[in-house]
């Protein structure tokens, strides 16, 4: 009996150690984490996160896959964990669709897809150690970060 | 909220004067058919339906363009370094004076995310250097509590002799390795 008690206390052990080592520096395979907090917003800014919009709010982490959008009067500012920062003005949709990064070594890969309005951007991380590894989409066509200050607007035809 | 109407999109891309203050980078614009580099400060590409090129735009268009999305740009994130006695988590009398840098600049942010990570020197083994650079980068964790900062928003670890600022031999005493770096976001 007693012999049996170690044995299984000893197989739970080493699997709490396999757990361990198989989620150690794979932050994203494990519970969904954050990637960005919300800095700044001013008038209207909402998050839709699995269909539900929100209010955004200052403190507010954000997730993958999550849209920030503006209204007309509308601004929003983030910061991700790879020192990214994102600012929007009115009328802007943006979605997170890809984020990946590992602490570590820096590492990682980020795609967000702009749909409409103005985005300005400090690359961080993500563009200064894996160049090419940060994208963002528009309707018309993809920009590649090598790490720099940049901006989009993606408007209709005037 | 948004009018999303089904007219053609266009889009307008631009380099930035470098916000954080150093050199250029650089940003490519791609359409499936052609690739363009823009690597100078209010260069400008423009795209439509499937074709990309460089476009003439002035700096007081961009400026009013991108006015409200510049606007809203939170406060960037800072990086800090301070710096230990030999062999223990006690800064040196000059870090102490940076820290109130640190604390300041926390201060300025609505809300802020702190990051410590811990380093020593090459002196001493594995374990004890691990063991160092994290009661290190606690001990900064603890200093900005004590100092009313919360602690659900910084963030500790220890990179322990396994990642060096200043390259040196093994069981080598270096000032510059025992250190923290601090991220505030």
């Amino acid at each position: 009996m007693a012999g049996g008690k170690k044995l299984r206390l000893r197989l739970a052990l080493w699997l709490a150690v396999a757990v361990l080592i198989a989620t150690a520096g794979v932050p994203w395979a494990a519970e969904p984490s954050p990637i960005a907090q919300i800095k700044k917003v001013t008038g209207q800014a909402v998050v839709l996160r699995s269909g539900e919009r929100r209010p955004a709010k200052v403190g507010e982490m954000l997730f993958v896959r999550d849209v920030i959008e503006t209204g007309s009067d509308g601004g929003i500012g983030i910061t991700f964990i790879d020192n990214t920062v994102f600012s929007a003005g009115p009328s802007s949709q943006i979605a997170i669709d890809e984020f990946l990064f590992d602490s570590n070594d820096f590492r990682g890969a980020m795609l967000a897809k702009m749909r409409q309005g103005t985005l300005a951007v400090v690359s961080g991380d993500i563009a200064r150690s894996s160049p090419g590894a940060m994208k963002i989409t528009t309707p018309t066509a993809q920009l590649g970060v090598r790490g720099t200050t940049f901006a989009v607007q993606v408007y209709g035809d005037r | 909220m948004l009018l999303l109407t089904g007219c053609p999109r266009q889009a307008l891309f631009v380099v930035l004067p470098n916000a954080e203050g150093g050199g250029v980078g650089a940003i490519t614009v791609e359409d499936g058919k052609t690739v363009t580099t823009l690597d100078q400060p209010y260069a400008t590409a423009e795209s439509r339906a499937g074709s990309t090129a460089p476009s003439e735009e002035t700096q007081g268009n961009i400026s009013v363009i991108f006015r409200s999305a510049i606007a809203a740009r939170p406060i960037l994130p800072h990086h800090f370094r301070l710096y230990f006695i030999l062999g223990s988590d006690k800064l040196t009398p000059e870090s102490q004076a940076a820290y109130r840098a640190v604390f300041d600049d926390v201060k300025q942010r609505p809300v802020y995310e702190i990051e410590v990570i811990g380093f020593t020197d090459t002196l001493g083994d594995l374990p004890s250097n691990e063991a160092l650079s994290l009661a290190r980068a606690a001990a900064i964790r603890d200093a900005l509590v004590r100092d009313g900062l919360d602690r659900q928003a910084i963030s500790i670890a220890g990179r322990g002799k396994r990642d060096l600022l200043v390259p040196t031999a093994d069981q080598t005493p270096e000032l510059r390795n025992r250190r923290v770096e601090i991220t505030v976001r």
